[in-house]
């Protein structure tokens, strides 16, 4: 009976192969997890911090005016780029491109362009220039504008950790690491600031916003300006050195107020939100009643991918039934939009809403406190397309932001595409 | 040889499963703004849509400002915009049920309420449900920037059964088309079904529930961990033949399948509304009393009947499952024998994998200490499993689910076991045979009329099955080979050492 379990003798290593081949295995394994989690890790932490102001080199725009300014400044930002670079920024004006944008926090998976964020100080000095070229030197409206709502959106990276809400460990939620995967630009970049807390991966911060030429910029020939990020969506088209169309334009902020450094308050769409209420709030009873659309509006209408899709018959009160007063506010309404573009742009575009004027309609929808989801103002021209609305917060969800956009029927993207 | 191609897959393993944990994940599409979700259950006769529908959004199309007490106005509200029609334009009936208001949460959306309705869209006699117009317009006939997404979640005849909103597969989005301000209704052609993929689709989730379900598995295994031993005077003590143990262990799982087949069948057919906290207490007692068993034998010699009695608890367990899937007595019948099939499978080849390293450890100088330790994790998972189910949730029940998650873990730690043991006896045998094989061989009948008598249970048993007796003789016969090998290859004397260590000491 004690034969059952006697043991041949045999070489003392042969007895442990088995034991090695598992704890090879096991080390295996474990190895390869290792290797896999850094490479996660690294994911998530291989970015740069670009995103401080740097002096402006000298006058990019070898002091020119207008688009053979900004024509200019585009070809110094060129050159400050290398060749991998340079094929992000410069790309083909095709159809696919031009309407591949979005007002969403997607960074780069939504948006053509080079992320602000992969730009080291110098590059990033170059692309502001760019900006600076490009937009309207208006206060509160063109570039200082659109540097008030960049900031907001460093605020939002930094206040959203906390209140997204989307559980900050990202194994711990499935959904979560599927937010995750939009997270990292093509380019691999991670500004400053950070996505959000890990979870909801939501790219908010000034490094993920994206610069792109659509074809060439120069003084002949046709090319646009794409800058966007989180709120933002600028497209500004030129033919043959003139500026024909500033729209599809995406503008909204989230807070709507907010403390700079300094302790200031910055309201970085006042001039649209005090321009809209003036229009609203001038309207008698009977006048708002006809102006008032039946229905309920949670966003814009005619949002990112929407091209050309505007509602066959025009709705609300037409302009031409309004006082003399309440014209000029409509147009007072359009221009902080329209003044995105450089001035001659701007002036141009406004010359033609103007003289359609009477044929413009203004729709209201919700309340005209502008303070509360769902409140609505649109005004729709045979080219001016704009609309405001108030949404619900995202970030601080006990406050409403803006969402906003300007079209032109016939104009957006310099009126190169058919929808 | 053998050794680096299995050291090349084990690397390859290693580096294919996390790399397929990560890759898995696939991007999502935002929204801004909170959509309502619509889930298609498509059963035989008729189409179960769960609707998920922000609240806001709804209030300001429904005019209903508060929804507590007003269910009759929201369920009035949501039949007159939820309007099914036949291709040939006839309208199916929708009756909607439960509603109930819980918090969501969208990519980027922040948090916000939204209402959960269950409605039954039912086609007229006789009319197509895999082809229908869905005319829905719940909350977009006014609030024109809202968007619906339209998903089939379950749709047995295409082999889809997913109990996850997740894996739900996208038909259509229902919007506003902005040029004309209307809501067009939603075309549904669901792809063609059939019996077969239904089927095979329940024998993957048969396969899926045993691999995942870490109580069915364990308490399998655990039965079957003393199976290579003898019991005497309340204690394991010796080790039996490597024949007894295997027949053993067919023995009990064939009772556990047939245990839990009848009791799956019986529940699932007689619909019996069992609540499911006893039902998953009585498994997680039924692992509990396997554990104690592994350490010292309640019931030697019987673990067929226990595995038989404590398979009709799990079996109804495992008619949760196909309760929750609402199938009709049709499918119900395939998707029993589907079902059972699966598990059936994956059972058989878990108990396959494990069994070389249940029998080479056993009679290992481990194999006290393997079963010993085994048990009683084993146990203090199944008192956390008890604890929980009775209502006490506690970390030790959290600890042991989170093991059930990990699959591919198990499989690879069973693998790897299974082949180190057979790694293990092949080096053994060449080992002991390769000395003088004819004494070896010529004594074997001796050798097999001495070794059994001198045990107490097995001998007893014997006479009673000659197939077992007949089994017994060729684990008897190495047991003879042992002595002359160790005879001959003197030398290794301290061979001896092993045998003390096991032999005495049992239990």
């Amino acid at each position: 009976m004690k034969d059952e379990t006697v043991r041949p003798a045999k070489p003392a290593p042969r007895r442990w192969r088995g034991v090695a081949i598992a704890t090879a295995a096991v080390a295996l394994l474990g190895a390869g997890i290792a290797t896999a989690n850094a490479a996660t890790v690294g994911d998530k932490t291989g970015g740069k911090n670009t995103t401080k102001a740097a002096a402006a080199p000298q006058d990019p725009t070898k002091g020119a005016k207008g688009v053979a300014g900004l024509v200019n400044a585009a070809n110094a930002f060129l050159a400050t780029l290398d060749d991998d670079q340079k094929a992000e920024v410069l790309i083909d004006f095709s159809q696919e491109n031009a309407v591949a944008w979005s007002n969403l926090p997607c960074a780069g998976t939504c948006r053509p362009g080079i992320s602000l964020g992969d730009l080291d100080d110098d590059q990033l000095a170059a692309a502001k220039a760019v900006l600076v070229a490009a937009t309207g030197t208006g206060k509160g409206t063109g570039i200082d504008q659109l540097n008030d709502i960049v900031a907001a959106d460093d605020l939002l990276a930094a206040d959203s950790s906390g209140s997204t809400g989307g559980g900050t460990a990202p194994s711990a939620d499935p959904s979560a690491s599927t937010d995750a995967s939009a997270a990292p630009a093509p380019s691999g970049a991670a500004p400053s600031g950070d996505t959000g807390g890990g979870g909801m991966a939501l790219t908010y911060g000034s490094g993920y916003y994206y610069l792109a030429f659509m074809g060439t910029p120069s003084l002949t020939g046709t090319w646009e300006l794409g800058f966007g990020g989180h709120h933002m969506a600028v497209h500004i088209t030129y033919k043959n050195g003139k500026g024909v169309s500033a729209s599809p334009f995406f503008l909204g902020v989230e807070p709507t107020s907010y403390t700079d450094a300094d302790g200031n308050t910055v309201e970085s769409m006042k001039a649209q939100a005090t321009a809209v209420s003036a229009l609203a709030t001038s309207l008698t009873t009977a006048q708002k009643t006809t102006a008032t659309l039946s229905e309920t509006f949670g966003d814009v209408l005619v949002g990112p991918q929407n091209d050309g899709n505007f509602p066959t018959t025009k709705e609300g009160i037409q302009v031409s039934k309004l006082s003399k007063k309440q014209k000029q506010l409509v147009l007072n309404v359009i221009k902080p939009w329209v003044a995105n573009a450089d001035e001659a742009t701007a002036a141009e575009l406004m010359k033609v809403y103007e003289k359609e004027l009477d044929q413009t309609f203004v729709g209201l929808s919700g309340g005209t406190g502008y303070d509360t989801q769902g409140d609505y103002l649109r005004i729709d021209g045979p080219s001016v397309w704009i609309e405001f609305v108030c949404q619900n917060g995202v970030v601080y969800t006990d406050q409403i932001h803006y969402h906003t956009v300007y079209r032109d029927h016939t104009r957006d993207y310099g009126g190169e595409f058919t929808f | 040889m053998y050794k680096t191609r299995i050291l090349r897959l084990l690397a390859g393993i290693a580096v294919a499963v996390p790399a397929a944990l990560l890759l898995g994940a696939s991007p999502a599409s935002a929204h801004p703004m909170p959509h309502s979700v619509v889930l298609l259950d498509v059963h035989e006769t008729s189409v179960t849509a769960e609707l998920e529908i922000p609240l806001g959004d709804l209030t300001a199309a429904s005019k209903i400002d508060d929804v507590t007490g007003q269910e009759d106005a929201l369920r009035a509200y949501l039949t007159a915009h939820i309007k099914p029609v036949t291709t040939d334009g006839r309208p199916w009936s929708v009756s909607v049920g439960d509603i109930s208001v819980t918090e969501a949460e969208q990519t980027s959306t922040g948090p916000y309420q939204e209402l959960d309705a269950t409605a039954v869209l039912t086609p007229p006699a006789g009319a197509d449900i895999r082809h229908f117009t869905f005319d829905y317009d719940v909350v977009v006939h006014q609030v024109v920037t809202h968007t619906v997404l339209v998903s089939v979640r379950q749709d047995w005849a295409t082999g889809k059964l997913a109990e996850d909103d997740d894996s739900a597969t996208q038909v259509g989005t229902i919007k506003i088309d902005v040029r004309s301000m209307t809501v067009p209704a939603l075309e549904v052609n669901l792809e063609s079904g059939s019996t077969w993929s239904g089927f095979v689709a329940m024998v993957k989730l048969g396969g899926n529930h045993i691999l995942e379900g870490t109580d069915h598995l364990l308490f399998l295994l655990i039965l079957l961990l003393p199976a290579p031993l003898l019991a005497a005077g309340g204690r394991w003590r010796e080790i039996a033949g490597a024949r007894t143990a295997v027949a053993r262990i067919g023995k009990t799982t064939l009772a556990f399948t047939i245990g839990h087949s009848v009791a799956l069948a019986v529940s699932a057919f007689t619909h019996l509304d069992i609540p499911a906290w006893p039902v998953e207490s009585f498994i997680a007692a039924s692992i509990l009393v396997g554990a104690i068993h592994a350490i010292r034998p309640i019931f030697p010699g019987r673990e067929a009947a226990v595995a038989g009695f404590f398979g009709l608890g799990h079996g109804m367990a495992f008619s949760f499952v196909l309760a929750e899937m609402q199938l009709s007595t049709g499918r119900l019948a395939l998707s029993l024998f589907g079902f059972n099939l699966g598990i059936e499978l994956v059972q058989l080849f878990l108990v396959a994998l494990a069994l070389p390293a249940i029998v080479v450890v056993a009679r290992s100088r481990y194999g006290r200490v393997f079963r010993i330790t085994g048990a009683s994790v084993t146990g203090v998972a199944a008192t956390g499993w008890l604890i929980a189910r009775l209502g006490v949730d506690n970390p030790v029940a959290r600890a042991a689910d989170s093991v059930g998650t990990h699959t591919t873990g198990m499989l690879i730690a069973l693998t790897v076991a299974a082949i180190a043991s057979l790694a293990w006896t092949y080096a053994d045998r060449r080992n002991r045979v390769v000395p003088p094989p004819a004494p070896a061989k010529s004594s074997a009948p001796s050798g097999k009329s001495s070794a059994p008598s001198g045990k107490s249970s097995v001998a007893a048993r014997k006479p009673k099955s000659p197939a077992l007796a007949g089994a017994a003789t060729e684990p008897a016969a190495s047991v003879v080979t042992e002595p002359a090998a160790s005879v001959v290859t003197k030398p290794a004397a301290s061979a001896t050492a092993e045998p003390e260590d096991e032999e005495p000491t049992g239990e």
